[in-house]
């Protein structure tokens, strides 16, 4: 009955049990099984050492390991709470609980702050916008003109930076998305509800039943 | 139609691929949704939306900025339904997103690859996460 929890932190080091992952997050104990049965095949697609890289990162969004993108990184490091260049398995679920449906505006609206403020300052600053708004068109392949980017950040601004001092701070940031609820599309992910049947995890793994004992 | 012209800096750059997780839960081609540019005009894209629609037998219905295509004969989990959302950047560059509304993800990924695709091809710039084809 102990060899889920001795293998798992032999092979996966500072892994938390699933018990109080779940305690910590809206997912449920098979819920955070399931996240482990994913976590493994991402962390092993690389280096097989119980830790999620940014290539394996890549790897697992795009399907390929070298592909770069300022948006994923962006992610990757928040994800990566501890600084540490890695995400593990804890990181993993305590990130992914932001994008459960059933997580709080709040939660959500802070990620994604967080996200934007690329320099971490606390303020998200017109040249951080700007150089997200650049780096998508180049990823649609596509050129607007210089003043038509000027022209769609000034309209952004006006409307977000409410005290006008040319960056956005938390609160603004809270009443602009009030308003713009569709910014917060990307911080949900429908397939958070069905990730035990994604990802089954076979019930004598379960460490609930050696707590049960 | 409502087209949505109205995009701040973050809708747009909320519409990166490497914002959209799905991919560490699902394969590229089990995916709930896709989208792609055209350097066409809104109404070509509508229209040609329109004729595809007609093609398949869904039946369109505009709400707001949505397109919405359903089907009505069931299939493994109901009939096929699909929204296409179109985002203006500019009046000759749009980016267009195609959703399962409702039905079976396998079904539409198969309607897409098979029937919507190739009528799509004249007005496609580039589909998401591919390079644009220089034809």
């Amino acid at each position: 009955m102990g060899c889920f929890h001795s293998k798992v932190t032999r092979q996966h080091p500072g892994h938390e049990d699933p018990v109080t992952l779940a305690s910590q997050t809206a997912f449920s104990v098979s819920e955070v099984e399931a996240l482990f049965e994913l976590f493994k095949s991402i962390s092993s697609s690389v280096v097989d050492d119980g830790l999620i890289s940014k290539e394996e990162f890549q790897l697992a969004l795009f399907k390929n390991r070298k592909k770069e993108n300022i948006f994923a990184s962006l992610i990757f490091d928040l994800f990566d709470a501890k600084k540490k260049g890695i995400i593990d398995f804890g990181d993993f679920v305590r990130a992914l609980n932001v994008f459960h449906p059933n997580a709080s505006q709040e939660d959500k609206i802070n990620f994604t702050f967080k996200l934007y403020d690329m320099d971490g300052t606390g303020f998200i600053e017109r040249h951080e916008v700007k150089q997200m708004l650049i780096a998508l068109l180049c990823e649609s392949e596509m050129k607007l003109a210089d003043d038509t980017i000027e022209a769609i950040l000034d309209k952004t601004f006006l409307d977000a930076d409410i005290n006008q001092d040319g960056k956005i701070d938390i609160s603004e940031w809270q009443n602009f998305v009030s308003r713009n609820p569709s910014l917060l599309k990307i911080m949900t992910l429908p397939y958070l509800r069905d990730i035990t049947t994604t990802f089954p995890s076979f019930v004598f793994n379960s460490e609930v039943d050696e707590v049960a004992t | 139609m409502a087209k949505l012209t109205n995009l701040n800096a973050f809708d747009i750059i909320s519409l990166s691929s490497g914002f959209d997780l799905s991919g560490l839960f699902v394969e590229n081609d089990e995916k709930k949704e896709v989208q792609f540019t055209s350097t066409h005009t809104f109404s070509s894209i509508t229209s040609k939306l329109g004729d595809i629609a007609q093609n398949l037998k869904l039946k369109v219905k505009k709400q707001g900025g949505l397109m919405k295509m359903e089907g009505t004969s069931g299939g493994r989990k109901g009939a096929l339904a699909i929204d296409a959302e179109i985002f203006e950047f500019t009046p000759s560059f749009h980016l267009v997103e195609l959703r399962k509304s409702s039905g079976d993800t396998l079904e539409f990924q198969k309607t897409l690859k098979q029937d919507v695709r190739p009528a799509l091809k004249d007005i496609v710039w580039a589909w998401q996460g591919q390079p644009h084809q220089q034809s």
